[in-house]
């Protein structure tokens, strides 16, 4: 699934060691987003990062999903330390083994649903039947077969999301990262969300979601509390 | 460059100009405009040079008529401080000059001797007063002027002092008329003088002395020297020689030579310009402003391209700048720097070509259809120049090109989340 090589031999699908983030804004003094946060996740978890806004939640996510490089620590995914990976090996990593939905979709609004939902085939050099057929399997997955040839501005919100979910299942990740997935959506649509995620965790693949709802939080197996850009709470529901 | 082309070929290269012409579409108005641009700047190039050019050729037609690249050597005085003009030693030339720079001089490619003087010209019930010149043979070719009908002076005509004529395009329609033809006998002077060849029409002069060739009848030099003795100088005087450059530009090297060889002679100062004056149109040519214009043409269309560039470059670093977000999304979802710097590239290509080419069209069809014009001899029509059609292409497309990757290129250089962030 993967090109990181010893990913067979890792147990962990993801492990945080130490790991910081600074921005700096301008001319402003420096933003410590992330302050050192230690996590390890197995492969096949299923896991809600909780937190207010401002925590860090969203810039742990970023850098989970390559989006984003630390400044400081150690990021590890599937075993391989992600700061000696480039640039293109981050992108074909992002394109492969992660599933990244993000909170406000990220749909081209451009092309139509089908369309987008082929984008990370596309990059993948994927032909393009090929790329057609599972970008309709992964939309079916997600029940939005029926919206393939509209494009996003003609579609509901939770529409949205779910073209955005198969987007980002249409490679078959390893991990699936969800920013807020049901932020923007009442809790009917954010219910839908969560069941679907629920399925890719049940079909083996590692899933993260970044939640300020309790509701979601509680219906995960596992729930890491962050705040002020640490880790203040883990802990497993058992099933 | 690496990206989808590089791996999946043909396949790959179609996918993304498929994908370049649908944004192309989605954004019509500044797809427009830079299009515009594009047509604009390599259009008004290729027109502007090609205006430039014509201009040119026309000054330089103009003065070639007379013969092209020729120079004149006139009669002069010998030029002495504070000595009256009038006072001073007159000069003059004979055949024997003329046969001296005919061996001498290695810079002219020929040399001859002209004579010339207004004379009454009749045919039938018609009479004109007409510039009369005696001709030699090389003389012939220095002008340049073609032979119409009939045929052209020769050297024996010379040896033998014929009575013969060569008539100009214009004198012979209002000399001879419908009646008249090679064959004909006109009197000049009184005297009887067959026609012998007519010549084809020259055009308007921007240089001459006395007539235009149009109007002028020839006839061989020895002839002429008998015909029109002069006034009173007891010896056969060639009034004028005339040569032709082998280079345009040894012009003063030529004259320089031209001028020591007859200064020998005359015991003249070999600088002395006022005892042997040599004028040339290619040195008038050289100080015109016809030069200059084309120099200038070719200014105002570098400005155009200029202008049109920045016009290209500010549509395309707005394009690259509106479309961050979309970079970063298809960075997130697993682009290479290498296939958005392709993708870009492509469409990017693909306006700045459509444009040029429509440019290059439109530029083409106008200069084509002004020179098409037919226009007086003095009016100036563009010259189509691939030189023009390059540059403005080259330019257009360079511009383009850089325009549309260079923000590309930092867009794609960033962490995606931030490029993302920039929603």
């Amino acid at each position: 699934m993967t090109d990181l090589g010893d990913e067979a031999s890792s147990r962990l699908a993801i492990e945080l060691i130490g790991l910081r983030k600074h921005y700096r804004e301008g001319q402003a003094e420096e933003v410590q987003a992330l302050r050192g946060i230690d996590l390890e996740i197995e492969r096949g978890e299923m896991v809600a990062v909780m937190g207010p806004s401002g925590s860090g939640k969203s810039t742990l996510m970023e850098i989970l999903g390559c989006l984003s490089r630390p400044t400081g620590g150690e990021y590890r995914l599937f075993g391989q330390d992600a700061s000696t990976i480039d640039a293109d090996g981050l992108a074909r990593l992002r394109g492969r083994t992660v599933g990244f939905i993000f909170q406000s979709f990220h749909l081209l609004p451009r092309l139509d649903i089908a369309e987008n939902v082929e984008l990370p085939l596309f990059y993948q050099r994927v032909p393009r039947r090929e790329r057609r057929e599972r970008a309709l399997a992964a939309l079916a997955r997600v029940g939005l077969d029926h919206r393939a040839s509209h494009i996003p501005g003609e579609i509901s919100g939770g529409e949205r999301q779910r073209a955005a979910i198969a987007r980002a299942l249409v490679n078959d990740p390893s991990l699936v990262l969800a920013d807020e997935p049901t932020g923007n959506l009442d809790t009917d649509r954010g219910q839908e969300i969560l069941e679907i995620l629920k399925g890719v965790h049940s079909d083996g693949a590692t899933v993260v979601i970044v939640t300020h709802d309790p509701g979601i939080g509680a219906r995960a197996p596992r729930k890491v509390s962050i705040r002020d850009g640490l880790k203040v709470d883990d802990e497993r529901v058992s099933a | 460059m690496k990206g989808i082309a590089g791996t999946a070929g043909l396949a790959g290269i179609a996918e993304s100009f498929r994908q370049a012409w649908r944004l192309l579409l989605a954004h019509k108005l500044r797809s427009t405009l830079t299009l515009f641009g594009v047509v604009w700047g390599t259009a008004s190039v290729i027109f502007l040079v090609g205006w430039g050019e014509g201009v040119s050729k026309m000054l330089d037609d103009g003065f070639s008529r007379a013969g092209k690249d020729m120079a004149f050597v006139f009669i002069g005085r010998v030029s002495e401080d504070f000595t009256p003009a009038v006072d001073r030693r007159a000069l003059w030339y004979t055949q024997d000059d003329v046969e001296a720079l005919r061996r001498r001089a290695r810079l002219p490619e020929y040399v001859a001797g002209e004579t010339r003087r207004f004379g009454s010209a009749a045919f039938r019930q018609r009479a004109l007063n007409v510039d009369v010149r005696g001709v030699e043979p090389d003389g012939m070719a220095i002008r340049g002027a073609p032979i119409a009908e009939g045929r052209p002076i020769r050297q024996s005509d010379l040896d033998q002092r014929r009575r013969v004529v060569v008539v100009g395009h214009d004198a012979r329609r209002d000399l001879l008329g419908a009646e008249g033809r090679v064959g004909s006998w006109v009197r000049i002077d009184g005297t009887p003088y067959q026609v012998i060849g007519i010549l084809g029409r020259v055009g308007t002069q921007l240089s001459r002395e006395g007539a235009e060739i149009d109007d002028q009848l020839w006839i061989p030099l020895t002839t002429h020297l008998v015909q029109f003795p002069h006034e009173w100088v007891d010896e056969p005087v060639i009034g004028m020689i005339i040569f032709k450059l082998r280079d345009r530009a040894l012009i003063a090297e030529t004259k320089h030579e031209v001028r020591a060889i007859l200064a020998e002679r005359l015991r003249v100062s070999p600088t002395d310009e006022e005892a042997i004056p040599i004028w040339s149109p290619v040195e008038m040519m050289n100080r015109m402003p016809a030069n200059r214009q084309r120099t200038l043409m070719v200014m105002v269309a570098g400005a155009t391209l200029v202008v049109s560039g920045i016009g290209i470059m500010s549509m395309m670093l707005d394009s690259v700048r509106q479309r961050r977000p979309e970079i970063g999304i298809r960075l997130a979802v697993g682009a290479t720097r290498g296939a958005i710097l392709t993708e870009f590239f492509l469409e990017t290509f693909a306006v700045v070509a459509m444009g040029g080419l429509v440019g290059v069209a439109v530029g083409s069809a106008l200069t084509l259809a002004m020179a098409s014009i037919e226009a007086g001899d003095l009016v100036p029509v563009p010259v189509y120049s691939w030189d023009a059609v390059a540059i403005s292409l080259t330019v257009m497309t360079t511009v383009g090109l850089l325009a549309g990757l260079i923000p590309a290129w930092r867009a794609s250089r960033i962490d995606p989340a931030e490029t993302l962030r920039a929603d």
